[in-house]
């Protein structure tokens, strides 16, 4: 899923911090459950039933064909026993530097420069660098399939410009497959943390500048003393759907490595569906997605604590 | 404070809501795979009704599309009464959603499911195939194929034991692999077809020394590696060693100094660079595409692929087995991926039927005019000249007097991975060669003492 | 704030640049989608091969598969943007227990992963007989799709005005009038976003589709075309047209509604 999907449909959308009015009361009690319940009764039935039910399978040892046995947390423990879980959620991190931080420092030094001098052309650039996050991630990943390919365009560039020794096989080497997959994460998330950032730094009023100025703040100063502070809240929300969205990375392993070279790109996510579904592990899979679950809500909530802290 | 109760209670009811689920422990309420069909049988289909047959397959390359589709219009001309629903999809997306598929109350009935561990060998296990000895006496399955073929389609009852007790497919097509080559290259090298695997390495020095690229591999689905090192390992290894080592059985060992030399082989050719640059990171298709291209002389793989080459390449394409030390052919092959009856088909005599039809005389004459193998009356329909000839001699030869060696992912229900894995890793050169058989001897133990 | 020139052409580059990198995977797909499917195509030698489109299409399936994504897509953004509303409505403008509560319990579905409950859900599915159907496909999406669009009617629903529903309210209008009358037709900005965003999300879903349909009945068109991947071996154009096919739905719709589009993402998210 592209991880604009993210935006919304899994992660941490923030409460509205404006001032709460006082709603009017209804006379009828049982009004506003009325309204409630079709969502309620959807919503539950098809996400809060079954996260519980994943809590509850995550005990069991379950082919997803015969009978269960209750094993306890013997499945949690396989979590951090396991090696090749250990280092899927190893990649997982390692993409979260490559979806979020990366994206970030980018995003940072593109949104000072634009916000700084006004060019002409900035609506044309926000709605050409966006673009990525509204193209399904398969059809990403098929694309850099083709671009990572030995025999690609990726390598071919590098040999035109004379940088022969630096072609290799991108998704079919140790080193290397890792960080190219999550340059694509790099090349979706760009243009979402950018437009948030430049969002976040047209509202800082502009006076605030030229009283840095009369102080005397170069440039470098001026964003770290007054940009940056200004926008943490934004920061904050552009970390938030990037390292949920390379926490939750699915597809675009699923379509161009498979997990492969060697174990080298298998994410929790694939383990996810290779064991409930391929190898019939399930209370081992649906334990993956319980401490992947948590490990979303921990990272939301720790990177809000930094946002709000302004 | 009241509101604080309410919550409370939301929370409590919750909480009850969540207890009642824990009662229903997952698999509980899970309906019972369907008791096998009554054991009327019957041959005759065609006062069946109207029938539509759900039929996955993965015949996916040209000659193999073709052929199934010539076979299914004229099984659907033979019965009109029966119509074909068609699912086609690539070997690796078919082993990713058959387990969900035959699960699921709407199965498909036909199903072309691998011959390993990890798929039939499953399935088996979970009731999800039905037995077919008894169809196999009515067609006379038993006489139209060799045993040596049907058993890598039979197990127990219980799927422990993988070559001996009931049927449950029928294979359509020999595979055999081996070595493709262009002639024009070859000849441009001054080289003769290699004899035997010490003239391929000396065919490989040359075509490197050459400026070529010898072998084109293209590794990224991680399987097709297995077929480079399994004609290696029929050099330096024992068939029988191989055939127990392949179906998971016990009384072999991966930890073996024959072994290790197979696996030493083939990182040797890494290190001689004779394979394409990024093997890990090409495409499959991509290997043989390149070969087509006229880059590269030789690609290991299997049989399947001569009508794609074939197609691409024309007469320049030739096909060996390469002899083994001791003077025999020894490679991986077998037979295509057999055709099979789920539990939950709904007309076991329509689908029997139509397994009969893939597989009879006819049928095998399909195969062989649409530039497949054929896996039985392979001798009498051989082509009399092209690739095709190659291929169909090789398949001979090593069927009647070699040892045809059985694919080793068939092993465990994890070995597909872990050879996959481990294969890329000895290419890398990140472990070496006993590292590669100590990773596989632990899944190929692990398997044995959990299948008691 | 004046800016030196230097830097004001130093920007233009920057731009360029940026765009050029975003642009160049997109620009290569579209050009491996009108190349020759094979050599002996290439020989003709005309430069654009639109036929890759229909032959992609009718070998991969992509009408059928597409077809399938429209009613998917449907399905979800009528029921849950529906439901939305009504819910958002009760969290935005009336006061009763639990509301806290329940706008908390919304929030946690924004947040969980897909994986974590989507694998008891397919066997529990399974059960019912729910899987291989449209609704096993779109229920699970339809009820992620709730969760961000109640909290996000229910943010739009708060800051509406008071004054027109209190006037309604005099004037003896029902809970029921005031939410459909009046404030649904000044919601229409938002709920347009809403319906963009749902529809952008369901098309693209993929883990959800592969998990809920096994058996490739209910197959949606971005799953079509990772298994085209496999299933077409004889090169790279028809799938780079398949890829271009899935892709524009999407992002036509962004090009001409692109404010919706960044409105949603951006304010749907936003500290402010």
């Amino acid at each position: 899923m592209a991880d604009v999907a993210t935006v919304g449909r899994g992660t941490g959308a923030r409460s509205g911090r404006s001032a709460t009015r006082h709603p009017v009361r209804s006379r009828r009690g049982w009004v506003p459950y009325a309204y409630l319940a079709p969502a309620l009764l959807l919503y539950a039935l098809f996400l809060l039933v079954p996260l519980v039910r994943a809590g509850q399978f995550s005990f069991f040892e379950w082919d997803g064909l015969g009978a269960s046995t209750f094993v306890g947390f013997e499945n949690y423990l396989s979590v951090f026993s396991d090696e090749r879980l250990r280092s899927a959620f190893g990649h997982a991190f390692v993409l979260v530097f490559f979806y979020a931080i990366l994206p970030l420092v980018i995003g940072l030094a593109l949104a000072a420069i634009l916000t700084r001098a006004k060019v002409k052309g900035i609506g044309f650039f926000r709605t050409v660098i966006f673009l990525p996050q509204v193209i399904a991630m398969v059809v990403v990943a098929v694309t850099w399939r083709q671009i990572y390919a030995p025999t690609g365009p990726l390598n071919g560039f590098l040999r035109l410009i004379g940088l022969d020794g630096l072609t290799t096989a991108w998704l079919g080497d140790y080193t290397w497959t890792l960080p190219a997959v999550g340059l694509i994460g790099t090349w979706v998330s760009t243009g979402l943390v950018t437009v948030l950032l430049m969002a976040g730094m047209s509202r800082v009023p502009l006076d605030l500048y030229e009283a840095a100025r009369l102080d005397g703040a170069g440039p470098i100063r001026e964003f770290f003393a007054l940009t940056l502070p200004s926008i943490r809240g934004e920061i904050a929300v552009a970390l938030t759907l990037t390292i949920v969205a390379a926490l939750k990375t699915f597809d675009l392993v699923y379509v161009t490595t498979g997990g492969g070279p060697g174990t080298s790109t298998t994410v929790p996510s694939y383990e996810v569906y290779r064991r409930a579904f391929e190898l019939g592990e399930v209370g081992t899979a649906t334990a993956i997605g319980i401490v992947l679950t948590i490990l979303v809500f921990a990272i939301t909530a720790a990177v809000n604590r930094i946002g709000d802290r302004s | 404070m009241r509101r604080h109760t309410r919550l409370t209670s939301v929370v409590i009811g919750g909480i009850a809501v969540a207890a009642t689920l824990a009662a229903c422990a997952p698999g509980t309420g899970q309906s019972d795979a369907p008791d096998p069909q009554s054991t009327e049988i019957s041959t005759d289909i065609s006062g069946v009704g109207d029938v539509t047959l759900t039929v996955w397959d993965q015949e996916v390359r040209g000659a193999q599309n073709e052929q199934i589709e010539q076979l299914n219009a004229a099984f659907e001309e033979k019965y009109p009464n029966v119509s074909i629903d068609r699912v086609s999809q690539a070997f690796d997306d078919l082993n990713t959603t058959l387990r969900l598929a035959l699960t699921d109350k709407d199965a498909p009935d036909v199903v072309q499911a691998n011959n390993g561990r990890s798929t039939m060998g499953a399935f088996v296990a979970a009731d999800q195939l039905r037995p077919l000895d008894d169809y196999a006496d009515a067609y006379g399955w038993f006489d139209r194929y060799a045993e040596s073929i049907l058993q890598y389609s039979t197990y127990s009852e219980d799927a422990t034991v993988f070559g001996e007790g009931d049927l449950y497919g029928l294979p359509q097509v020999g595979e055999v692999v081996g070595v493709f080559y262009s002639k024009s290259k070859l000849e441009g090298l001054g080289l003769e077809v290699p004899a035997d695997w010490a003239a391929f390495d000396r065919a490989l020095a040359a075509a490197r020394a050459a400026g070529e690229i010898p072998i084109q591999l293209g590794n990224i689905e991680q399987w097709p590696a297995g077929h480079v090192f399994g004609p290696l390992q029929g050099d330096s290894v024992a068939p029988d060693e191989i055939t127990k080592l392949g179906l998971g059985n016990p009384g072999a060992s991966w930890t073996t100094p024959e072994n290790e030399k197979a696996a030493a082989a083939l990182q040797a050719w890494v290190d001689n660079g004779y394979f394409n640059e990024g093997a890990n990171g090409t495409d499959y298709d991509a290997a043989w595409q390149a070969l087509a291209a006229g880059d590269g002389v030789f690609l290991l793989g299997g049989s399947w692929l001569t009508a794609d080459l074939a197609d691409a390449m024309g007469d320049d394409l030739g096909f060996f087995i390469p002899e083994t030390d001791a003077g025999t052919l020894a490679t991986t092959g077998g037979t295509g991926l057999p055709f099979t009856i789920t539990s939950a088909a709904e007309n076991t005599d329509v689908a029997a039927a139509y397994i009969d039809f893939l597989t009879n005389d006819a049928a095998m004459e399909v195969l062989a005019e649409t530039g497949n193998l054929p896996v039985n009356r392979t001798a009498e329909l051989a082509p009399e000249s092209g690739v095709l000839a190659d291929v169909y001699t090789a398949f001979e030869s090593v069927t009647q007097d070699g040892s045809l060696l059985p694919y080793l992912d068939y092993a465990t229900p994890t070995f597909g991975d872990t050879l996959g894995q481990s294969l890329q890793d000895l290419l890398d050169g990140r472990t070496t060669p006993q590292q590669f058989t100590e990773a596989l001897e632990a899944d190929y133990t692990e398997f044995l003492e959990s299948n008691g | 704030m004046r800016v030196s020139r230097f830097e004001v052409s130093a920007n233009y580059l920057i731009l360029a640049v940026f765009a050029l990198i975003v642009l160049g995977p997109l620009g290569l797909i579209l050009s491996l989608a009108l190349g020759p499917q094979s050599a002996s195509v290439g020989r003709e030698g005309r430069v654009f091969h639109w036929e890759n489109f229909a032959d992609a299409w009718q070998i991969g399936r992509f009408g059928q598969y597409m077809m399938t994504s429209v009613t998917v897509a449907v399905i979800v953004v009528v029921t849950s943007v529906t439901v939305s509303i009504l819910a958002g409505y009760a969290l935005g403008t009336m006061r009763f227990r639990g509301a806290t509560f329940f706008f908390y319990l919304f929030l946690v579905g924004i947040m969980v992963p897909t994986e974590a409950f989507l694998v008891p859900l397919y066997f529990d599915l399974r059960m019912l007989g729910l899987t291989n159907t449209l609704w096993g496909v779109a229920l699970p999406q339809i009820a992620m799709s709730i969760a961000f669009g109640t909290y996000w009617m229910r943010t739009y629903f708060r800051s509406a005005s008071r004054s027109m529903m209190d006037a309604a309210r005099l004037d003896g209008a029902g809970s029921m009038r005031i939410l459909w009358q009046i404030l649904v037709p000044n919601a229409r900005p938002a709920v347009t976003t809403l319906v963009l965003l749902v529809f952008l999300w369901t098309w693209n879903e993929f883990l959800i589709p592969l998990v809920m349909s096994p058996s490739g009945s209910v197959r949606t068109a971005p799953l079509g075309l990772a298994f085209f991947q496999g299933q077409y071996t004889q090169g790279t154009a028809l799938l780079a047209a398949g890829a271009v096919m899935v892709a524009l739905p999407v992002v036509v719709l962004y090009i001409f509604l692109q404010r919706h589009f960044l409105r949603g993402m951006l304010e749907g998210v936003s500290p402010h």
